[in-house]
């Protein structure tokens, strides 16, 4: 099946005397997919295997057909947008300018003011617009980031978006507002969406499809509801209870302990 | 902070500081002396000889290579994420010392084998290859140390200004006292031997250089949110990269190998004009080159006139300035990151 948006083929990576994978996956247009696993266990390794950052040992990875080392830089970055767990921005440039930088690829781009206007609103960040980025506190840095990948992806169709941890600085509240500003994002453009998440709630309620990594390997690659409870309970060795009603459903751990799940 | 006041006071600054300093100096100027260019029917008087073949040319020449350390610094700073990076601190106008001084000495011959024309060009092309050669030295050695830590840069810089001080110092035991007096004249740094053709290539090279800083500053922006995020926004990283250490290497070897080395301009002026214009790297460039012109037609105004008819080599106001503000820049950035 070639018709997938994203598709890694026995994608391997080698970090000094660690393996991951051999990975074979597949991505649809417009998917949501949550990568979960526990601490330590390759997930953000793979997002960035998949972003690029990390060089494949073995194996290959393709966005739409054509592998990743074909594309060119600046049509890639029109394509798809990675948001990084962590990241400074040097010298305080100012939070309109980095929000900007998403869409540096785009040469004299005319409607770059209105899209980089809008992107700061979807990410609840418009009041932050002309303070300086090191200004910040790691929440509001967080939402910065956040609409600088809205920009870069605002005005096309079915790209990729791969996000590491996007909601860890944040408060509850906003968490869920920008959890829905993402999801809204990402289907209004058919765009699909790979997040790296701790929070199984909201990969829960927020994603179609999990893939679950255990020790530098897929443990499982299974639909979000209601297959995957019994998965989750051996990924990360603990029972689970589910409740459930008309809004969403929640997951509770309980505290006996199970097996570790062994890949 | 973009008010259009803003970003033409420095402009009118160097303008005025050009009119004062050409007036200034041990012959004084008239203003008939203005009327008798040297390529008039006229012969040139004293006065008249000075302003045109001396003056003249010695404050274009301070004006674009105090350009050229301000546009260096900035484009090191933006390459290297880091506020405290200056082609002088680094090591890179010490590299080109040091392949100077070999040419100067040790491969002294080999200035005879060229025609006397070509001579003027032999240092600045040594001195590039120095530089050159230092830059990309230093690009692996602090990508292999600690990725983005200034300490693990400046103290690459260190080792490398080490290295390079001992060849030179290799260089002044072996050299007889002509070749001495050279070394010494270009470990202080000087703008004394100033003529129209080293302004006329420099402000060449500069306008070049500032041209392609200029195109290069959007993505220079996008560099400041690291380099794997530069990479997914469509920025080429290693082109970029190869294109500013080539920049920085050309202007900080040109600047040196006619005037000597000039410490500090490319520390101070990228913090000026940061100062003034914001961190926007399409403001940063240009004003770093207006605020590093600045700088250095002050210091050589005063390394002229201070001690008339004598000369205080400009080399040394430089670093008599730069230095206590590197170190109040080090407190700065140590407050702000608590550690390096």
């Amino acid at each position: 099946m070639s018709s997938a948006l994203l598709n890694l083929h026995g994608a391997t990576l080698k970090l000094g005397p660690l393996r991951l994978g051999p990975f074979d996956l597949r991505l649809q247009a417009g998917e949501r997919v949550a990568i979960l696993g526990p601490s330590g266990a390759g997930k953000s390794s793979l997002l960035k295997l998949i972003a690029g950052e990390h060089p494949m040992a073995a194996g290959s990875i393709s966005l739409d057909g054509q592998p990743l080392p074909q594309w060119r830089p600046a049509a890639l970055a029109q394509r798809r947008a990675v948001l990084p767990q962590t990241s400074g921005v040097a010298f305080g440039l100012p939070v309109e300018l980095v929000v900007s930088l998403g869409r540096v690829a785009r040469e004299g781009d005319p409607q770059q003011r209105a899209i980089v206007r809008e992107a700061l609103i979807l990410a609840r960040a418009d009041h932050l617009a002309a303070r300086r980025f090191d200004s910040l506190s790691g929440g509001e840095q967080a939402r910065v980031q956040l609409a600088r990948v809205f920009a870069q992806l605002w005005d096309i169709r079915q790209g990729l978006l791969l996000v590491d941890e996007p909601l860890a600085a944040l408060d509850p509240g906003l968490a869920l507002e920008l959890m829905d500003a993402m999801q809204r994002f990402a289907t209004e453009r058919g765009h699909a969406l790979l997040a790296v998440l701790h929070d199984l709630n909201m990969a829960l309620n927020h994603f179609e499809r999990l893939w679950m990594v255990a020790d530098g390997r897929i443990f499982a690659d299974c639909d979000a509801v209601p297959a995957a409870l019994p998965l989750l309970e051996q990924l990360y060795g603990v029972r689970l209870r589910l409740l459930r009603d008309a809004e969403g459903l929640a997951v509770l751990p309980s505290p006996r302990p199970l097996q570790r799940a062994a890949a | 902070m973009n008010s259009t006041a803003q970003r033409l006071l420095p402009l009118m600054a160097l303008g005025l500081l050009l009119a004062l300093a050409v007036q200034l100096g041990a012959v004084s100027i008239q203003a008939v002396d203005w009327l008798r260019p040297p390529w008039g029917d006229e012969a040139a008087t004293g006065s008249s000889y000075v302003l045109w073949q001396l003056r003249l040319p010695r404050l274009l020449l301070a004006a674009s290579v105090g350009a050229a350390l301000g546009l260096a610094g900035a484009l090191s700073q933006a390459l290297f994420r880091n506020p405290m990076a200056d082609p002088g601190l680094l090591g890179v106008t010490s590299g080109a010392a040091a392949a100077v001084a070999l040419t100067l000495t040790v491969f002294a011959s080999a200035q005879f084998a060229l025609p006397p024309a070509w001579r003027i060009w032999l240092l600045p092309a040594v001195g590039f290859v120095g530089a050159l050669g230092v830059c990309f030295a230093l690009n692996r050695l602090a990508r292999w140390l600690a990725p983005g830590s200034i300490a693990a840069l400046l103290l690459s810089g260190l080792a490398i200004q080490a290295l390079t001080f001992a060849v030179v110092g290799l260089c002044s035991y072996l050299a007889n006292d002509e070749q001495l007096r050279a070394i010494s004249f270009w470990t202080l740094g000087s703008l004394a031997g100033a003529n129209w053709t080293m302004a006329v290539v420099m402000g060449v090279v500069l306008a070049a250089m500032a041209a392609l800083g200029l195109r290069l500053a959007p993505r220079l922006n996008a560099l400041a949110l690291g380099e794997a995020a530069a990479a997914h926004v469509g920025v080429d990283v290693q082109r970029l990269r190869g294109l500013a250490i080539a920049a920085v290497a050309l202007l900080s070897a040109l600047a040196v190998a006619w005037c000597g080395s000039i410490g500090f301009i490319g520390l101070m002026a990228p913090h000026l004009a940061r100062q003034l214009v914001g961190a926007d790297q399409r403001d940063v460039l240009p004003s770093s080159m207006l605020a590093g012109a600045l700088l250095l037609v002050l210091a050589d105004t005063l390394a002229r006139t201070l001690a008339v008819p004598a000369e205080i080599p400009v080399g040394i106001f430089s670093a008599l300035i730069g230095a206590p503000w590197f170190l109040f820049l080090l407190r700065g950035a140590l407050r702000r990151m608590g550690t390096v």
